[in-house]
């Protein structure tokens, strides 16, 4: 059974210049033990879809006029902030892309790490440090009595994100929300990062929504994979589908645009045009000035899901444009 | 290649002092953000220089332009000793290396105009004639892919990639024979990434360009460079045509380095073996004693810990490393 059921999700911002349509009638689940990729450029919706139903963004200019959000069968977006808290940070936790900004500076790394667990979990003191510092000897911090009473800025940035993911993990969540975790790193320690997660994953069988631009990082750690542009979600399916045998031209292109290590490339077939402005964004299919297969039809309204297989979805009015 | 190089850098340094406290006006300490770099840079060629951070890319490149004096060293430019020059003759020297930044959202003033912005650097050079300076603007904004409407327009009414375009523009105006490009694509998203990339590298063409590219990201660095410098911490380890670098990489790092990068294909990706580097990179400002990677390195041996490898000619082919073991 899905632990998260995202059910045509809207999230808008009402600003002075307009809507702004960050996430346009969005689908998805997710399963326990299972890794979920949303892939996307800026501004397609990837973190606000994420960041909206846990109400961790400002509201107003943020509504949410559509949608449900079933965390094991019950709707977030219905709850109180009571009961949401019960939820945010201790069964649904998040990473972040900035470990600096993230952590308080002001205050030590035990001090943050022991907050959840007497919030969440009403541990003791002296428990939750016990516990904090096994957490922190999990997540590969060699020093972790001492790592506990120093300050974040003492940290590399990889240390920084080996701490905060050890924060997300002490109330054992059942969900873990990555937004851009290596992003910040090289490459040499995003590797160490992406290893670390996939190893906590395997052990506790929490289900990671992983969201990122980087399609190699995806290809290594997801099992299932969205694609999203511009508020809308343009295919989903098994990685493996995606990469190979894609069914939608934006994934197409973007899987062709990105430049390899591995593959020595004379000239890579790139994207006319740039993303579209959110607020003015219409009925139609948001990629239409930019693709290449475009019809009449697309301009007019957005495609509803066409089913290749029974996990695979595409949402184009074209049907054969390769 | 036998050619005369259009940029030629023996021995360069870049230290800075550090100072403790408020009125402490001794050094305490210095950081050596690029420890005794030689290479040359051919006319039309693109010398990829990539390293995780703080490994003095960017200090690097900075010092070839001389926007940060290097402390010690040469770097010949079209022939002339470019560290000797002052005053006026530095001034028309200048026009001939120019330098694309990461940001273009920080590189282009916000309060001028397109025009004003292509047209300053010809000004400050004497260069601006008018018309035909006009017209030249024109055409280079048509090249670019921006197209003359842009020249009364604000950067704020261009997206990243336009802006970027822009820069290139900017770069090209005094007709350069060098371009230092540090981190051009790096805040640009993957579609416009490409655009980006392929623009530079057909001007590049077009006008024989020597560019230095300067990159975190050693994918981006294959698919436009000729040949790449990998640098760790202040060091170039290894310089090697990228058909040699990708294939056969000989430093230990090098081969951490291309191993970590993620491949977008699952099924490679999901099954990749990768050499994994302990820890990370130390601090500049203390180096390690001898080869600056041996407390990372999977193969170093005791005398690494005590004596620096110096980049060598590997079994006399055109890649260079900087490595005991590698023989």
């Amino acid at each position: 059974m899905a632990i998260l059921e995202i059910k045509n999700l809207k999230a808008h911002f009402h600003t002075r210049r307009g809507v702004v349509k960050a996430v346009n009638g969005i689908s998805y689940s997710i399963e326990p033990g299972q890794t979920l990729g949303i892939v996307g450029e800026s501004g397609s919706g990837k973190s606000v879809s994420q960041l909206s139903y846990l109400k961790l963004l400002p509201s107003p200019p943020l509504k949410i006029p559509e949608g449900e959000v079933l965390f094991r069968g019950e709707n977030i977006l219905a709850m109180t902030e009571e009961k949401l808290r019960t939820i945010r940070g201790n069964k649904i936790s998040m990473i972040f892309q900035e470990p600096m900004t993230s952590l308080n500076p002001y205050l030590t790394i035990g001090s943050q790490l022991i907050e959840p667990l007497i919030i969440h979990l009403k541990k003791s003191k002296r428990d939750a440090w016990k516990e904090a510092c096994a957490a922190l000897s999990r997540v590969g911090i060699a020093e972790p009595e001492k790592a506990m009473k120093s300050y974040p800025h003492e940290f590399s940035g990889g240390m920084r994100q080996r701490v905060m993911i050890a924060m997300a993990l002490t109330t054992r969540p059942e969900i873990l929300i990555a937004d851009e975790p290596t992003t910040a790193l090289d490459v040499t320690v995003q590797a160490q990062i992406l290893d670390l997660l996939r190893e906590i994953q395997k052990e506790t069988q929490m289900a990671i929504i992983l969201i990122t631009h980087d399609l190699g990082v995806i290809a290594g750690l997801a099992d299932k994979m969205v694609v999203m542009y511009a508020g809308r979600i343009f295919e989903e399916g098994p990685v493996e589908t995606l990469f190979h045998q894609s069914e939608h031209p934006y994934t197409r292109a973007l899987l062709r645009s990105t430049p390899r290590v591995d593959v020595l490339q004379d000239k890579i077939p790139v994207i006319g045009g740039s993303i579209p402005d959110l607020s003015q964004v219409g009925q139609g299919c948001p990629f239409y000035e930019r693709c290449e297969f475009r019809t009449d039809i697309c301009q007019i309204t957005f495609p509803t899901s066409r089913k290749i297989a029974h996990n695979h979805e595409t949402f184009c009015h074209v049907e054969k444009f390769q | 290649m036998s050619a005369t190089p259009s940029l030629s850098v023996r021995s360069l340094k870049v230290h800075y002092k550090l100072r403790s406290g408020f009125f402490n006006f001794k050094a305490t300490a210095t950081l050596k953000a690029v420890d005794d770099v030689s290479f040359d840079l051919y006319p039309g060629e693109v010398l990829g220089l990539v390293g995780e951070s703080g490994c003095g890319k960017s200090s690097l490149g900075r010092a070839l332009l001389r926007l940060q004096e290097p402390t010690s060293g040469n770097i010949q430019l079209g022939g002339l000793d470019f560290l000797s020059l002052h005053g006026e003759a530095l001034r028309n020297v200048r026009p001939q290396i120019q330098m694309i930044f990461q940001d273009p959202y920080a590189s282009l003033d916000p309060r001028m105009t397109i025009e004003a912005t292509l047209r300053e650097p010809l000004e400050a050079h004497g260069l601006w004639s008018g018309i035909d300076s006009q017209k030249n603007l024109e055409q280079l904004l048509d090249r670019v892919g921006i197209g003359k409407k842009a020249l009364a327009k604000y950067p704020h009414e261009f997206s990243g990639g336009q802006r970027q375009r822009i820069a290139i523009a900017r770069a090209l105006v005094l007709r350069p024979k060098v371009i230092i490009a540090d981190e051009p694509v790096s805040s640009l998203d993957v579609s416009v990434q490409a655009q980006i990339l392929n623009l530079l590298k057909e001007i590049q063409k077009e006008l024989h360009l020597s560019i230095v590219f300067i990159s975190h990201n050693l994918a981006v660095v294959k698919y436009i460079a000729d040949r790449i410098a990998v640098m760790y911490l202040g060091k170039i380890v290894e310089l090697a045509p990228k058909d040699h670098l990708y294939s056969q990489p000989q430093h230990p790092y090098t081969q951490a380095l291309i191993s970590a990068v993620p491949i977008p294909d699952p099924r490679i990706e999901k099954f990749r073996k990768r050499i994994e580097l302990r820890g990370e990179i130390p601090s500049p400002i203390n180096p390690p004693k001898g080869c600056s990677f041996h407390a990372r390195c999977p193969i170093a041996q005791e005398s690494c810990k005590q004596h620096a490898p110096e980049l060598k000619n590997y079994r006399n082919s055109a890649q260079q490393v900087s490595c005991f073991e590698v023989k």
